[in-house]
């Protein structure tokens, strides 16, 4: 089993995955930064970061491509990459993936016929799983092309984390269609689109789909299949490599969930699809926890909190003030722990690895380094 | 005559960024439109069913079933509604099960683009046409993904030739626009994020899917505790070297509290301002067991002090 520690140092492909809302794109953000200071070249591809936390990386005016993030950003915190170390940042543009995917992939005379097509225009937008799709062949593609010594993916917000690893196939599904073939028969085979478009519609089957959702629209759905049949074979291909990849010792996953029962019932289970899929997890990651002040221990109740000394004297009733504050913060901590418990146990013995709730969001260079601070425990060391 | 409640509507749709608390609001929500007399049906969408369980009652699944006094919850799930849809288009049970349970006509139809969503969003709005209940709330998806599913219908109008589904499409817009039965609640918490997302969601319902805004929530605020001179003397201890050890961690657990009912002041204001309607703010809960019916209650009870 591979730690973040060494992780960080060795793969070449890291993925944050997890529930949306719990904090991935900072956590990747903050990896990314921490192997650039240990003198690696490392690239973060983010999906939708925060406003000020895509500022700090410099990301505002970009589009689909990767931008160095400046040294001197790096220098502002107080920070300095060693060796060949260089923190770069992009900001993913699902949509225009695709359409780069499908200008690479398929003939130039194709293309604007399938990119007008409606049905192009839901698999690249709203098809569920397509955005996981294509983020991953944009984290291979990233891998593929050598520039990086560690690319960082930070991994779209679906509505259920579950959604990640089944994605690819989904979209191969959808492609891969037989439906088509039996709908259209063997002159789809042939290339004869436009005799089996006409006769679609007319089978017992076909006629009674066509009902339901409309003649036009199966010939303008089966026709589109067609057309992307030319993409499949590379599709399929690259799914594969990614999978390889991903199950490689060459990536690791870190799993970020926060400490409340809807994300942890989610990070169990998605932890275990890792698992079933041999994917190697570094470590899982609780975010935003919150911390008891005592640290476990008895707090001082409030007629002790006003016997305490300070050089003044204090406003009539603040000591039960204080102690309610002190009683909320550790129901707080309490509760988060209760939730933490059963995601410790359930991962046992992957690391869960707790950052506490900062009183600010994240949004500058300097707070992903104080992330780093609890993600890291070794000293940074040039490779 | 007294302001118009939002709880006469028919449909109610929640929505907000992931892990703000819709569910919760909705099932409190549910409580406090039964106890004004109202008949409920909270439906929950595609996902592991949980208002049944928040409300201490038996899981509910894909068929309609009681949950608590005068509410009914339903899962809508995407196998059952598009069955139920294809039984009523083609009238005869032969027929579908001789062409929809064929496995590669049902993989083709999973892949209709939105059809699923449709026949889902389909199943709530019959209900909606239903005189079974007076109001329908819906525990929406995070913001993303509940505005592809309310611009379904019109995308389908823009995109579909005229036919069955096209004409389904349009009675479904026709109810999700009109702002005398349906209004989309938005859930938020006094966070950057939360908040900049709960403006944008209103923002696209004003100007892209026309639905007009019903409650805004802010969930898990912290009412304001220490005054000006508490702080005051707050601050210097903090600052001041006589200070007792043991006095320290409470002293950050104050500046700590302080913090984030400020946040809560300043989120509320601010979604006040730019959303111009009444902020309803719900409080953090500190349960000391499992989160369940009683904490649901409290909810319910600030909520219903606070709406019309």
């Amino acid at each position: 089993m591979v730690g973040l520690d060494e992780a960080i140092r060795t793969r070449r492909v890291i993925v944050c995955v997890g529930s949306g809302g719990v904090g991935k794109t900072t956590v990747a953000a903050s990896v990314a930064l921490k192997a650039a200071l240990l003198g690696r070249r490392a690239v973060v591809c983010t999906i939708d970061p925060a406003k000020r936390l895509a500022n700090a990386l410099g990301l505002e005016e970009l589009g689909n491509v990767e931008a160095r993030v400046d040294d001197d950003r790096l220098r502002a915190a107080g920070l300095e990459p060693t060796g060949n170390g260089e923190l770069w940042a992009m900001m993913l543009d699902l949509k225009r993936s695709w359409d780069e995917f499908v200008q690479r992939h398929l003939p130039p005379e194709k293309h604007e016929t399938i990119l007008n097509n409606r049905f192009y225009q839901t698999l690249s937008s709203a098809l569920a799983g397509s955005q996981e799709y294509i983020a991953l062949e944009k984290l291979y593609d990233l891998y593929d092309s050598g520039t990086y010594d560690l690319v960082v993916l930070d991994t779209p917000p679906t509505a259920q984390a579950l959604d990640f690893l089944e994605a690819p196939n989904r979209v191969l599904d959808f492609l891969d269609n037989d439906a088509v073939r039996t709908f259209l028969g063997p002159a789809v085979a042939a290339g004869k689109v436009g005799l089996s478009l006409f006769r679609l519609g007319s089978s017992y089957v076909t006629k009674t789909i066509s009902k339901l959702i409309g003649v036009e629209t199966v010939q303008e759905l089966a026709s589109f299949l067609m057309e992307m049949q030319g993409m499949l074979g590379v599709s399929r291909d690259r799914a594969a490599k990614v999978k390889t990849l991903l199950g490689s010792d060459e990536a690791a996953f870190i799993l970020v969930s926060s400490p409340n029962a809807l994300t942890v019932d989610e990070a169990i289970y998605f932890f275990e699809l890792l698992v079933k899929e041999r994917m190697p997890v570094a470590t899982v990651v609780a975010n935003r926890v919150h911390l008891d002040p005592y640290r476990g221990e008895e707090p001082p109740t409030a007629p002790e909190l006003a016997a305490m000394s300070v050089p003044f004297s204090p406003p009539e009733g603040l000591h039960e003030r204080l102690a309610n504050a002190v009683a909320d913060a550790r129901a707080l901590a309490e509760r988060d722990a209760r939730h933490l418990a059963r995601l410790i146990e359930s991962v046992q013995p992957t690391p869960v690895i707790r950052i506490p709730r900062f009183d600010r969001d994240c949004h500058d260079i300097a707070d992903l380094w104080k992330i780093d601070q609890h993600l890291f425990t070794g000293e940074p060391t040039a490779p | 005559m007294g302001t118009p409640s939002l709880l006469d509507r028919s449909l109610l749709i929640n929505t907000g960024k992931g892990g703000v608390g819709k569910t919760t609001i909705t099932a409190a929500l549910a409580l406090v439109a039964a106890s004004r007399g109202k008949r409920v049906l909270v439906c929950e969408l595609n996902t592991k069913e949980r208002i049944s369980t928040l409300l201490g009652a038996r899981e509910v699944g894909a068929e309609v079933g009681p949950i608590a006094e005068r509410i009914d919850g339903i899962v809508v799930r995407p196998a059952e509604a598009m069955r139920e849809y294809a039984l009523m288009k083609l009238k005869f049970r032969a027929i579908y099960h001789a062409v929809f349970e064929n496995r590669i006509v049902s993989r083709f139809l999973r892949f209709v683009p939105s059809l699923p969503e449709l026949v889902m969003l389909g199943k709530i709005l019959f209900c909606v046409r239903e005189a079974r209940w007076d109001l329908v709330i819906v525990d929406a998806p995070a913001t993303g993904h509940a505005l592809t599913f309310l611009r379904i219908p019109q995308a389908i109008i823009d995109t579909v030739p005229p036919g069955n589904m096209r004409s389904d499409a349009e009675w479904m817009r026709d109810i999700l626009v009109d702002p005398a039965r349906t209004a989309v609640d938005i859930v938020s918490l006094p966070e950057e994020m939360p908040v900049n997302e709960s403006l944008m969601l209103a923002q696209q319902m004003r100007d892209v899917l026309e639905m007009s805004i019903g409650h805004v929530f802010l969930n898990a605020t912290r009412p304001p505790v220490f005054d000006a001179e508490d702080r005051r003397v707050l601050d210097a201890a903090q600052g001041s070297d006589g200070v007792d050890p043991r006095l320290a961690p409470a002293l950050e657990a104050a500046r700590a509290h302080t913090i984030r009912a400020d946040l809560s002041i300043r989120y509320h204001d601010r979604l006040e301002q730019e959303l111009g309607r009444p902020i309803v703010d719900l409080p953090l809960l500190f349960p000391k067991t499992k989160f369940g019916r009683a904490d649901v209650e409290r909810i319910a009870a600030t909520m219903d002090a606070a709406v019309a």
